[in-house]
């Protein structure tokens, strides 16, 4: 049975998707944890007085997490408000999991669900699908796993409190990081032959594609600068012939 | 007239939506550049020259990593400005070539209107002040700073359109060098960019060189 009605949760689980809403250099997330956490404080203390500012002050501190899975850490604190815990007790709880919930979102969205679901819209515009379709194919894919996360971890972190570390270990989060970074690279694949495959019926373009796809293989994260720079460089020769032209 | 009122209208309230999801709510990711960029295209009448720029500007964008306190480009309000103004234009390849050069700029100038928010942040939610951590203060206070990320977006697209609007009118007229180089710049840089990716989420070779296989067979089966 959750200390929490299904109603605050409700609105603790809607407030948590502005949770990064005031992100600033100090605090991080922290005004926005406190905000997200509301709710349940209200719940709990009351809906005005005394209580409940030192609640929201305590909790409008340092904080941070990847915004997705704050959720976990909201439904965690706001179960360890309603069980009475110290509060220098829910401020170490915090403290502990910021860093763990940051890699796990870090390496499951930005570096693995987010390339491969874009990849996956890229691959379905080449293919010819229509651009709502790949669009929306995108939107559909990657927000599955993202609301799933969201809707999974409150509810883990309220049933759980304190024992949400030992639920966050035990999810098969590598096993989908595994699985959906070989598909990244499979779809990568499939979008770099459908991008250059048209170049290639005349040779000088074939070679420049190849070594370009050569070039973003080797240099990985560093390709973006290159590319900029070959931008930058075209168009700064461009502009030259043309005044050349029109001076001539 | 550049834009009509209603386009204006429509681009800058997605202006502010893409720019309020890239951070602030949600995160739904419609603020991905091929995203923006198409809904962009269809609010001035052609979505699929929205999605060509929203294609190339995706690949510039897909190494760039939101991560903690990190610097990084914005691309949401950036590619809504280019979106629209490239389904607008004569859909050239040097057209695209210098919209994207000139979106990787606004995607640089929307990175530091991002920090600059953020610092003003602290002075909204995070400076000691005696008695200002209410419940009702900090409520005000978070959706004071979503408000503004709104209008910071919305500001964003009516100054991107006008510059894009105004590089055209300067560099286009003096492009010296024909439409077959920056047609296969842009394939190369495409494909490059997409390749770099692969570091991204792993180096898993084999699977990257199994799609390419695939991707040859997919080609030679429809000729």
């Amino acid at each position: 049975m959750s200390p929490l009605p299904l109603r605050v949760r409700i609105h603790m689980l809607l407030r948590s998707f502005a949770v990064q809403g005031s992100w600033n250099y100090e605090t991080l997330i922290g005004a926005g944890f406190a905000f997200a956490v509301l709710p349940g404080l209200r719940h709990l203390y009351g809906a005005k007085g005394r209580d409940l500012d030192r609640a929201v002050a305590r909790h409008a501190e340092l904080f941070n997490s990847h915004p997705y899975f704050s959720s976990v850490a909201v439904g965690a604190v706001s179960r360890l408000e309603a069980d009475g815990t110290e509060p220098e007790v829910v401020q170490r709880f915090k403290t502990a999991m910021r860093g763990s919930l940051g890699s796990m979102g870090d390496r499951l969205f930005w570096t693995t669900w987010r390339p491969m679901s874009v990849i996956l819209g890229l691959v379905l515009v080449m293919a010819g699908a229509a651009w709502w379709v790949a669009i929306g194919a995108f939107l559909l894919v990657y927000n599955s796993l993202h609301l799933a996360v969201r809707v999974a971890g409150l509810k883990i972190g309220v049933e759980s409190g304190l024992d949400v570390g030992r639920l966050l270990r035990e999810a098969p989060l590598q096993r989908i990081i595994d699985r959906g970074s070989r598909a990244a690279c499979f779809l990568i694949g499939l979008a770099v032959v459908m991008v250059a495959a048209p170049s290639m019926v005349d040779p000088v373009a074939g070679f420049v594609s190849v070594a370009a796809i050569a070039l973003g293989f080797f240099l990985g994260l560093r390709t973006r600068k290159v590319m900029i720079a070959i931008l930058v460089g075209v168009t700064t020769l461009a502009l030259a012939f043309g005044f050349i032209g029109h001076g001539a | 007239m550049l834009l009509d009122p209603t386009a204006w209208l429509l681009l800058i309230l997605l202006g502010g939506l893409v720019a309020v999801d890239g951070t602030s709510v949600g995160q739904f990711m419609i603020s991905r550049p091929f995203v923006a960029a198409a809904l962009a295209g269809w609010a001035v009448g052609d979505p699929i020259h929205g999605m060509v720029i929203g294609l190339v500007l995706e690949a510039f964008h897909l190494t760039v990593l939101p991560v903690g306190a990190a610097r990084y480009p914005e691309g949401g309000p950036a590619a809504v400005a280019g979106g629209a103004i490239y389904a607008v234009s004569d859909l050239a390849a040097s057209t695209l070539l210098v919209t994207v050069l000139l979106v990787l700029l606004l995607e640089w100038v929307g990175g530091e209107t991002i920090r600059l928010m953020r610092q003003g942040n602290i002075g909204l939610v995070a400076e000691e002040r005696p008695g200002w951590k209410t419940a009702a203060a900090l409520e005000r206070r978070h959706l004071t700073a979503i408000g503004l990320d709104f209008a910071r977006g919305m500001l964003l697209v009516i100054a991107g359109i006008l510059l894009l609007w105004a590089g055209h009118r300067f560099v286009l007229p003096r492009w010296g060098m024909g439409e077959d180089v920056p047609q296969v710049v842009l394939t190369a840089l495409v494909a490059g960019l997409l390749a770099s990716s692969v570091r991204l989420v792993g180096l898993r070779g084999w699977f990257a060189a199994a799609g390419a296989i695939c991707g040859v067979g997919l080609l030679l089966f429809s000729i």
